[in-house]
């Protein structure tokens, strides 16, 4: 027998018992050939395109889901940032091509379809700035659109304009979906060294040095981790790292499997695997569950920052040769709300957003589905982004914040946002203002890139 | 190893009862699907079956295999899994 019934029944019940999915296959989308002066036209031939190249993706991903027994739960398409198309727009909005990849999305049967974007971390061109004054009213007017800005990145500094000008987006985007808890900035990501090939929502899009079209592919897994861990019992560093690369060599596999087969029956060239292990809101499938597996009272204790340094790394080496290509943000995510062990961390008064910043800076990827009292100022905000583009910009790594001033809540309550967006407690942010200096204008220069202490 | 072979992994698992192994056959059979190897072991009275298949002459789509061995398991209550070998071969094998 070329497998044994062990084998087999673990590769079924990761799936059954361990709520092991692949998280994503997403599509990558070239737009570029759309442009028009015109918005509406150009709207109508992203339309079409998006329709044309992604028809395949959701047909695929079913057949693919029957063939090897394993669930793909979100198929996504993420095109080139809409801010390249909109330096022509005579108009100066860039709504109009939002809805047209949010009716796109729906005739597909996609997800989330990402994107809507700009890149400033340098400046602004006249398409950044009509693309940013369009977010708000983009996310509101579409269910399915996602929406990134990077501002900052290791080679050119962090654009304070452009931190500050997104601060106030997150804020009227709150304000524009206070009907639904500010959900709005649930589809909003702001990035410090924002990657191009990143199969994950809200922040994928299709970087310019991309091909036509491309498929990438998203793991998830955090319970496959914890389950392994509960069966080991006590193990030393060295042991416990050799399990986690052990399991992450074996989901990553899959996924590699997955957009190998996605790639040939599309017709479309296989990009990356993105080794990110992905929560969701369901019971068990928490990164915070594995961290206080590995002996953490709460996630959030001293010694959280330790345990996430070591997963992480576990996790990418692990990943690494079971995928030809890695890439993407590949990294444990903790989004807060999207984690029921992280959102009962912070309810038993473990974890808090200090906390919470530090284990960015060894781990993918910020402060992500932050729920923040909706009183918060539109300073404080463009202060928490400016941190985290800090760690990102020092550190040669991704960071990004996607929070969300929830209206009319405070420190405490409990939002939710539904679905794998989850609901968890608004975290408390600190209450001194760094007014003066997150308005002084201009860029903060570029770091040396020597010198490492 | 003959290239044009299609191989399918069926796994069973249940509570242990007579008829099992006949009912899943049967319906293997009956789709003109050839078990190659078959490993079965009871685990604390669980039933555990796992089959090596060749679907390759197979007289009905996958999606349709799938629905009929998924009908005659809900019929003998237990669990059937029909996965294609190389999600196992990719995890398992290097």
């Amino acid at each position: 027998m070329l497998f044994s019934l062990e084998e087999v029944i673990e590769t079924i019940s990761a799936v059954g018992v361990e709520t092991f999915d692949i998280r994503t296959v997403s599509c990558g989308i070239n737009i570029l050939s759309c442009a028009d002066s015109d918005v509406n036209k150009c709207a109508e031939k992203v339309y079409e395109k998006v329709v044309r190249v992604g028809r395949d993706l959701v047909p695929t991903a079913r057949i693919l889901e029957k063939k090897y027994g394993i669930p793909i739960v979100n198929k996504r398409i993420s095109v080139t940032p809409v801010s390249m198309l909109a330096n022509a727009f005579t108009e100066p909005t860039a709504v109009p091509i939002a809805i047209a990849l949010d009716n796109a999305a729906k005739e597909l049967g996609i997800d989330y379809i990402a994107g809507f974007g700009a890149l400033v971390h340098k400046g602004f061109t006249r398409g950044d700035q009509i693309l940013i004054n369009s977010i708000p009213d983009a996310l509101c007017s579409t269910d399915r659109v996602c929406s990134s800005v990077n501002i900052g990145s290791s080679q050119s500094g962090i654009n304070m304009d452009g931190v500050y000008r997104m601060a106030e987006v997150v804020k009227e985007a709150a304000e524009r979906s206070r009907d639904k808890n500010g959900l709005a900035c649930a589809k909003l990501v702001v990035f410090c060294n924002a990657v191009e090939d990143n199969p994950f929502i809200a922040g994928s899009f299709l970087g310019a040095g991309e091909a036509e079209a491309i498929i990438n592919v998203g793991i998830s897994g955090p319970g496959v981790v914890r389950a392994a861990l509960e069966r080991a019992g006590n193990l030393s560093f060295g042991e416990l790292s050799e399990l986690i690369k052990k399991v992450s060599f074996k989901i990553t596999r899959t996924g590699e499997l997955i957009g190998r087969e996605a790639s040939r029956m599309m017709g479309i060239p296989f990009g990356i695997i993105d080794l990110s292990l992905a929560p969701t809101p369901a019971a068990g499938d928490s990164i915070s569950d594995i961290l206080e597996l590995m002996g953490l009272e709460r996630t959030g204790c001293h010694g959280t920052t330790a345990a996430l340094a070591m997963l992480n790394d576990a996790v990418k080496k692990g990943g690494m040769m079971a995928a030809t290509y890695a890439g993407g943000l590949s990294g444990a995510f903790i989004p807060v709300t999207e984690d029921a062990g992280m959102c009962r961390a912070i309810e038993d008064g473990a974890l808090n957003i200090q906390k919470l910043e530090a284990m960015t800076c060894v781990c993918s990827v910020g402060l992500d589905m932050v729920a923040i009292p909706g009183d918060t100022s539109v300073d404080v905000i463009a202060g928490i982004i400016a941190d985290e583009a800090a760690i990102g910009m020092i550190n040669h790594k991704t960071t990004a914040c996607r929070l969300i001033p929830v209206p009319g809540m405070k420190a405490g309550d409990v939002v939710d946002f539904g679905g794998l967006l989850g609901k968890g407690p608004v975290m408390e942010v600190g209450r001194h203002s760094p007014a003066v200096f997150v308005r002084r204008g201009g860029r903060i220069p570029a770091p040396v890139h020597s010198m490492k202490n | 190893m003959n290239n044009n072979k299609e191989q399918v992994v069926i796994t069973v698992l249940g509570a242990n009862n007579p008829g099992i192994l006949a009912g899943i056959t049967r319906t293997i059979a009956d789709s003109n699907v050839n078990v190659e190897d078959v490993s079965q072991k009871i685990m604390q009275d669980l039933f555990a079956l796992m089959m090596m298949t060749d679907f390759s002459a197979a007289n009905c789509s996958f999606e349709e295999f799938q629905n009929r061995m998924q009908a005659m398991a809900d019929q003998l209550r237990v669990k059937v899994f029909i996965q294609h070998e190389d999600v196992f071969r990719y995890q398992h094998r290097l």
